[in-house]
């Protein structure tokens, strides 16, 4: 037989990815708490979202993390019944106790040593918080212990004129909790007390053999509960309450026959639940419990049904589609260099094949796209730490969360993203002090958007702080050597200095950021996911990092073209329009430096068949054609190429690390009659021709812009 | 001659074994528990204080719950129980 520790490791496997899902839903509820979300249903997905891990944990035996989930959903269940209003600290011990509990989660799928400390001093502040509350309090309304309305002939008559159904039905239930229930950090009076909510509870302990002090074994369970419950609810809902403690305890539930059934009642109109009448006690099976235990889950959350699928298998199917993509490539080609008509019927059908293989496409895509959500939350996280390191009060505000990115890209970004909001949070928002003294709220923001924008996803960090402080920038780009003194650079390109490897403008290394990972390292980790990172600061405003970024890794509308004998893919959303030039368009600046006119503008000339170094610098550009081309900073440029081939959809693939990365190239593909393209990243060839190296040439271009 | 204990704020099921410990201690006299400054009072510790009062009366000693807060009224009410019903070892 099969290894019997498998099934178990893979319900183990899904608890924990459940266990994300619960976190992704304890951090969205705490948020809406924290914007003010008066709804009692946040708090219970709050609260529900840690009962159901610690659920799970108990089942796994996962101790630790049942005793903080414990402690921490006792402290929600005061919130939760109006007994405790959390205020800003609160909320900030529940997101730190949210924290810890996906550390602890973490610790415990990764079998790592738990973090017992935090786990402590975490468990200590929440007790405060039950501690401070009790003399405050006040007696809940909802708990009575007697069923004295079940006399009041006008209820029930009330009750049946509402809804036509039987007389509120009685149930009887025994309840006696195992060691079990106990040690998995279950509390029968919880349970009981949520029972008691249902309806008219009565509850009596029977206290059994219980047996004399000296003999009790403290942690053996003697106690037993009879429940006279009085409430118009069906079985499943009365189970549902011992959802958690299932297997843990002994529970038996009957329904009486009705005190309040007055003998005409039992006669008329058997409703659709008949099997329950009036005098006819229901058996205690536990059969009815699993038919009716889902469709009470349906009714709670109407959740959308998802398969997980192992993300090797999709990464597979997005490989046979590439290959399909290329497959259909060269079967268009072949079909073209036969000399078939492009009206004929295989001409057609290649089109219609072509559309499908699109759709595919797409479709693939969708599948591996992920909402940047969780992504965002875990920012949240790095913001509330970051912010308490440096002792700012720091509001993270998000948007765009739905927002959905390619799996593999999310996973990359966490690092850059990470890097930049502790940017944000140390350097670019000021202290509590130089807020209020420059007329600012005291509590900095830190916005964290995402969106889809013509094809792409931008994401953005903006801060509220002081802005960039050029001039210091300036002044140690230079003391560092990286920009010669007498340079004269924009004020976008001061700010691009930022990103120059060994930049810090920091005064003092915090323990923060400024431990030697600059910004270059986050442009480059972008630049490796085919997007592009720039910057607008505005003095005493704040300043704004934008990241631009490939939908997919995978494929690429490219636009195929010939530079002196080499076919190259530029990406087609960058291209504006494609111009043949005349010897009027073009002016010279000096040089090496060519404008054209294009509607009453200047556009620098960058000529791609010198630039990658295929042949010589060309002086007459008469004849030419240019693609024009406009980049997400604004940046336009005019490429000069020899023809166009083809406007195509191209898979991409990466160049490996052992090849040189050379400037201007971010990838390659393999086209229809499999030859290999390289693909450009326009941002990088004009970057490559950038502002430092030639600093007069982009001032010139800027005044040309606007001129 | 009486003893008084004062519990502690959280009787859940890690502190079932020290109460009961701490009453043992306590069995010889009049007996009573001060609930001043519990928070939660679970079933396992709920049980432990059956056992002592059923104990303590059986010697022929009084045993009695005193100061229960709201809120410890409410756990114990949740449960099926008063002060006085407890004090009795009783439902």
């Amino acid at each position: 037989m099969s290894d019997p520790m498998d099934p178990m490791a893979e319900i183990r496997a899904s608890f924990f990815i459940e266990c994300e899902e619960l976190l992704e839903a304890l951090q969205d509820g705490l948020n809406q708490l924290e914007d003010g979300g008066e709804d009692t249903e946040t708090i219970n997905v709050v609260f529900r979202a840690v009962h159901s891990i610690k659920g799970g944990a108990g089942a796994f035996g996962l101790e630790a993390l049942v005793r903080f989930a414990h402690r921490y959903e006792t402290v929600l269940d005061e919130v939760r019944s109006n007994r405790l209003v959390p205020d800003h600290e609160a909320l900030k011990l529940f997101f730190q106790a949210a924290d810890h509990l996906s550390d602890l989660v973490r610790a415990c799928r990764d079998d790592q040593p738990l973090p017992e400390e935090t786990s402590a001093a975490l468990l200590d502040e929440l007790d405060k918080l039950l501690g401070d509350q009790t003399e405050e309090e006040v007696q809940p309304q909802d708990f009575t212990p007697l069923g004295v309305s079940l006399d009041l002939p006008g209820l029930s008559d009330l009750d049946d004129a509402a809804d036509g159904s039987d007389p509120i039905p009685c149930w009887t239930i025994h309840f006696k909790p195992a060691f079990e229930l106990y040690e998995t950090g279950n509390e029968p009076q919880m349970l009981l007390r949520n029972l008691c909510a249902l309806g008219e509870a009565e509850v009596s302990c029977d206290i059994g053999e219980l047996p004399g002090l000296l003999d009790l074994k403290p942690e053996t369970p003697h106690l037993a509960w009879t429940i006279r419950l009085t409430a118009d609810v069906d079985e499943a809902e009365i189970r549902a309450v011992f959802e958690f403690v299932e297997g843990l305890c002994r529970l038996d539930i009957t329904r009486d026959a009705d005190p309040a059934a007055a003998p005409e009642a039992a006669a008329p109109a058997p409703m659709p639940d008949a099997a329950a009448e009036p005098g006819d006690p229901r058996p205690a099976t536990p059969s009815p419990a699993p038919e009716a235990a889902p469709k009470a889950g349906s009714a709670g959350n109407s959740s959308k049904s998802v398969v997980r699928v192992d993300l090797e298998r999709i990464e597979r199917l997005v490989n046979l589609v590439g290959e399909l993509v290329i497959n259909q490539a060269m079967l268009s080609q072949s079909l073209e260099s036969a000399g078939l008509s492009p009206h004929s019927d295989a001409m057609n059908g290649l089109e219609e094949f072509q559309r499908l293989t699109r759709d595919i496409q797409d479709s693939v895509m969708m599948i591996r796209a992920q909402p940047v959500k969780s992504l965002f939350q875990r920012m949240s996280r790095i913001v509330r730490e970051a912010s308490a390191a440096v002792g700012k009060e720091v509001r993270l505000i998000t948007d765009g969360e739905n927002t959905e990115v390619d799996k593999t890209v999310i996973e990359r970004l966490a690092d850059p993203l990470t890097h930049m909001i502790r940017n944000a949070v140390d350097h670019g928002l000021e202290t509590a002090e130089a807020r209020k003294a420059s007329g600012k709220t005291e509590e900095g923001h830190v916005r964290l958007t995402a969106a889809h924008r013509s094809g792409r996803v931008v994401i953005e960090v903006a801060d509220d702080g002081g802005g960039i402080d050029r001039q210091k920038v300036l002044e140690t780009a230079v003391r560092k050597g990286l920009v010669p003194s007498d340079a004269v650079l924009s004020d976008t390109e001061i700010d691009n200095l930022l990103f120059l490897p060994g930049f810090s403008t920091a005064g003092k290394v915090s323990n923060l950021s400024g431990r030697g990972v600059g910004m270059d390292v986050v442009k480059t980790a972008i630049q490796q996911l085919g997007g592009r990172i720039s910057i607008a600061s505005e003095r005493h405003r704040g300043t704004t990092f934008t990241i631009s970024l490939p939908l997919t890794l995978a494929v690429l509308d490219g636009m195929v073209v010939d530079v002196a004998g080499e076919t190259l893919v530029l990406p087609l959303n960058v291209v504006v329009e494609t111009l043949s030039l005349s010897s009027e368009d073009v002016q010279m600046l000096r040089p090496g430096a060519n404008v054209v006119r294009v509607r009453g503008g200047f556009v620098p000339i960058y000529d791609l068949g010198a630039m990658l170094g295929y042949r010589p610098v060309r002086t007459d550009f008469t004849g030419c054609i240019v693609l024009l081309i406009s980049l997400d900073d604004g940046h336009r440029a005019a490429l000069v190429i020899d023809g166009i081939q083809d406007q195509r959809q191209v898979v991409i693939k990466g160049l490996d690390d052992s090849f040189y990365r050379a400037p201007g190239i971010a990838a390659a593909t393999i086209l229809g009659d499999g030859q290999i393209a390289l693909i450009l990243d326009p941002a990088d060839i004009i970057a490559g021709n950038g502002p430092i190296r030639v600093p007069d040439r982009s001032l010139k271009e800027k005044r040309a812009d606007h001129g | 001659m009486s003893d008084t204990l004062v519990l502690q704020p959280r009787l859940d099921i890690s502190a079932a074994d020290p109460l009961a410990q701490a009453l043992r201690t306590r069995l010889g006299s009049d007996l009573t528990v001060d609930a001043r400054d519990v928070t939660h009072l679970g079933a396992m510790c709920l049980q432990v204080l059956l056992s002592a009062a059923q104990t303590v009366r059986r010697a022929g000693h009084r045993f009695t719950l005193a100061n229960a807060s709201d809120r410890v009224l409410e756990q114990l009410g949740s449960m099926g129980f008063t002060p006085e019903t407890l004090a009795e070892g009783r439902t």
